[in-house]
């Protein structure tokens, strides 16, 4: 059985990486590849935008992961409070469902929810309200200051309910038999949370996020279909970046550059990888994530 | 033992597919087009022959068989390609048109792939960026002298069309033919907003923006609310060239990209004083709130739809056949349709024709002059090919014959014996077909030659009275946009260029910086030296 599995992974996982050398040359797709070294990374570490991306790509990441986990784990312990099944069932499917549309759907929806005109639901709130004038609407997805914010807003609502699966598979398997134990010792739901499920649950958090941390650097669609050239700074990250390097060089790029760009962000995710392996070997009692 | 064994194998395997992977790109001969093609990759960079001159046409050889690598915009097999490529056959006298039609959306995906294969096609469509960067690597065969005094320059002279084909050419070689105009953009004006207002058709741009104004603050739509705006676009500035197209009026005379001016030097529009006047204005009027706020997240779609939504009264968009689109539209949503198509304020002066895509011949072709005289040149021959390739095979895409399409639908038609009309899509039953490859009002020489059962150009009947007059004020008042070269510093330095350039232009216009320090930020962000380095290797070609 071992032979297949190995051939499989020779040809199609480590044979399509000969294209790793396209990263040392000057490549158009017509000529043939022109060595030329680290130019390519040299120019790479020389852009501004590059670093700009790339710090924007961590710190987009990271915090999106702690918030939608976050988020996930808060609402997987309401939703285990929830004692009429029925009722659980229908909050479960409603809040899984964002997860089904597509990235481009849900940025039409949301530049729609958060325009900054009459037209847009949240400022039209706010104004109504009176926390703004109405010659004070907040444009969230045209601010370097905002778009962040209703980035992070936009994931936790449409990943939350995903990734409360997990947590509720963990949670259904507490033996029930604490429960009652802890309710003749007399604690309320409170203490249980807090000294039953939360402990229980905390090594799948753990996990979660050590596991999605080596993918941090995958990070494409949902920034894509949410910027736009006002929040570049704050909102452009390495994949984007390499997309606007293709197509907005007005002429055939030079693949060899994107290669490289694409070569150092593996290189980046495979190094947080092999933290993360080396983190969940020393929390999980010597299990690694590889 | 095994594992030694195993370690063989895989070297071999990978060895192998080493070999497979490195021939794609180094072989040295091609047979993809049945014998037509032939040549190396050698051969190919290096540069390409020059064509016969016109008058040794007559001694040209027609290929038997040609293999064409097409987009969408040619007859899919859903739809009738078949009896197309059937008619154009026996139209021209090739014996086989072998067509490699990939999907629209991933053509030049394929197309790249395809030549960074090496088994290269005989003709193929490009777009100016495709077009400009396989002319300079060689891998497009100059037409030049084919074109140059041929029947075909002169129909295109005598419909005032050969100026497209002149902006094609690279260092004055032309290495593509366009079947068409590119089309461009053209400013639509609400007239019932107009008439709400009081006010005439603007003809400069200080009465463009007092109706500007007018539409957001008079109340224009008549619902007795503060919610209309006197212009959207889809982004302050356009993704691909012209770029200034949606928002023409506010850039007039700036171009946020590379041209060649006058003198045959190219410079960076952005770094002109014009550029910087475009961006005060368009940052003015986003003050002043005569811009919608959402312009800088907008789709094209979304345009489409606030703009059917009578959420604002100004829409520079396409000319032609969407202005029967908008119209549409517009009587769906119950919003009054009468659009005025605005001929370009006196500060614009020409609205800008985009590049179009052009039909070229690679340099692996074996007989390109064959190809050039029997298949790119008889696409516009004013008779029966052009009208093929206008509006496609009787029976299949148009008919004469006495007829009533789509019986009990909203939309039926009765025809009678001899009519001209175009036939239901094969795709979508619903919806008639409205052109072929070329579009009637697009083209670049006039249909003088019909075929049998056809009496006149289907043209005056077939299109809507608002797109021909659309496509008339546009080609009134156009000049074609600016084809690039493509220079290696261009490819390696213009993605980051672009970038910040846009992201200056719309930091200017909401008001996040002002035109002062965006040029500062401009020159930090090295935005001033790329600009520099491309327009010099622009100018050292």
């Amino acid at each position: 059985m071992f032979l297949p599995v190995f051939i499989f992974a020779c040809v199609f996982n480590y044979l399509p990486m000969i294209g790793i050398r396209y990263a040392f040359t000057n490549y158009n797709g017509i000529k043939e590849p022109v060595f030329n070294g680290f130019e390519n990374f040299q120019r790479m570490f020389s852009m501004v935008n590059f670093w700009k991306a790339f710090t924007n790509t961590i710190v987009i990441s990271v915090v999106k992961l702690l918030l939608t986990t976050a988020f996930a784990v808060v609402v997987s312990l309401f939703l285990n409070e929830i004692v009429n099944l029925h009722f659980k069932k229908v909050v479960q499917t409603i809040i899984y469902l964002p997860h089904f549309m597509s990235w481009v759907v849900t940025a039409s929806i949301f530049s729609l929810i958060l325009a900054p005109t009459s037209h847009g639901l949240v400022n039209t709130f706010l104004v109504n309200v009176g926390i703004l004038g109405e010659d004070q609407m907040i444009y969230f997805l045209g601010s370097t200051k905002w778009w962040r914010f209703a980035y992070y807003l936009i994931n936790i609502w449409k990943e939350t309910g995903w990734q409360t699966v997990i947590f509720m598979a963990t949670l259904s398997g507490i033996n029930t038999e604490l429960y009652e134990a802890a309710s003749i010792d007399g604690a309320g739901r409170w203490g249980k949370m807090r000294y039953i499920t939360f402990p229980a649950v905390a090594n799948t958090i753990l996990t979660v996020i050590i596991l999605n941390l080596a993918k941090v650097m995958n990070l494409f669609e949902s920034a894509f279909v949410l910027q736009n050239d006002a929040v570049l700074d704050t909102a452009n990250v390495l994949e984007t970046y390499i997309y606007y390097q293709t197509f907005n060089s007005g002429s055939i790029p030079n693949y060899g550059y994107t290669t490289a760009i694409g070569l150092f962000k593996s290189i980046v995710g495979c190094v947080l990888v092999l933290v993360c392996n080396q983190w969940s070997k020393k929390v999980r009692d010597g299990r690694g994530i590889v | 033992m095994k594992k030694k064994f195993l370690s063989l194998l895989l070297v071999a395997a990978m060895a192998v597919m080493a070999v497979g992977c490195g021939s794609g790109s180094s072989t040295s001969s091609t047979d993809s087009s049945a014998g037509s093609s032939a040549g190396s990759n050698e051969q190919a960079a290096a540069p390409a022959e020059s064509a016969a001159p016109a008058e040794e046409a007559s001694d040209i050889e027609k290929p038997d068989s040609i293999t064409i690598m097409v987009d969408g915009t040619v007859f899919t097999q859903e739809n009738g390609q078949e009896q197309f490529i059937a008619k154009i056959e026996e139209l021209t006298g090739i014996s086989e048109i072998k067509v490699i039609q990939p999907d629209h959306d991933a053509y030049y995906d394929v197309l790249g792939q395809t030549i960074a294969s090496g088994e290269w096609p005989d003709v193929l469509i490009a777009s100016s960026t495709y077009y400009s960067a396989y002319a300079a690597e060689g891998v497009l065969w100059d037409m030049t002298d084919m074109w140059e005094g041929s029947d075909l320059q002169a129909r295109q002279k005598a419909y005032n069309a050969d100026g497209v084909v002149e902006g094609m050419k690279i260092d004055g070689r032309l290495y593509g033919m366009p079947a068409a105009r590119g089309n461009g953009c053209m400013t639509y004006v609400k007239k019932a907003w107009l008439d709400a207002v009081g006010m005439d058709v603007p003809t400069n741009f200080d009465e463009y923006y007092e109706m500007l104004k007018a539409f957001t603050t008079q109340d224009p739509d008549g619902d007795g609310k503060n919610d209309t705006y006197g212009v959207s676009a889809a982004g302050f500035v356009g993704g691909e060239a012209p770029y200034i197209n949606y928002l023409a009026e506010f850039y007039q005379d700036a171009y946020p990209s590379f041209y060649q001016k006058d003198d045959g030097t190219w410079t960076d529009g952005f770094t002109e004083d014009s550029m910087k006047a475009a961006m005060e204005r368009l940052a003015t009027a986003y003050s002043d709130g005569v811009i919608d706020p959402t312009t800088l997240t907008n789709g094209t779609s979304d345009c489409r739809n606030k703009f059917y939504a009578d959420e604002f009264g100004v829409f520079t968009y396409w000319a032609g056949t969407w202005a029967t689109n908008l119209k549409t539209n517009l009587d769906a949503n119950g919003v009054d349709s009468e659009l005025i198509a605005l001929p370009p304020l006196a500060e614009v002066g020409k609205y800008l024709d985009r590049i179009p895509p052009v039909w070229c011949i690679t340099t692996k072709c074996a007989n390109p002059e064959g190809v050039y005289k029997y298949f790119i040149e008889t696409m516009q021959d004013g008779g029966e090919t052009q009208f093929a390739w206008t509006y496609g095979v009787e029976g299949t895409h148009w008919s004469t014959a006495a007829e009533t399409l789509w019986e009990g639908a909203e939309n039926e038609t009765t025809y009678a014996e001899g009519e001209f009309h175009m036939l239901p899509n094969l795709e979508k039953p619903e919806t008639a077909y409205t052109k072929a490859h070329i579009d009637p009002m697009l083209a670049l020489t006039d249909l003088t030659a019909y075929p049998a059962g056809v009496t006149e150009n289907p043209m005056d009947k077939a299109v809507a009275e608002e797109a021909k007059n659309s496509a008339n004020v546009f080609a009134e008042n156009c000049v074609s946009a600016v084809l690039v070269p493509s220079t290696d510093v261009l490819t390696q330095l213009n993605g980051d260029l672009t970038t910040l350039k846009n992201q200056l232009i719309a930091d200017v216009t909401m008001g996040k910086l002002t035109v002062d320090e965006a040029y500062a930020k401009f020159e930090s962000d090295g935005g001033a030296d790329w600009s520099k380095q491309i327009v010099d290797s622009l100018n050292a070609q």
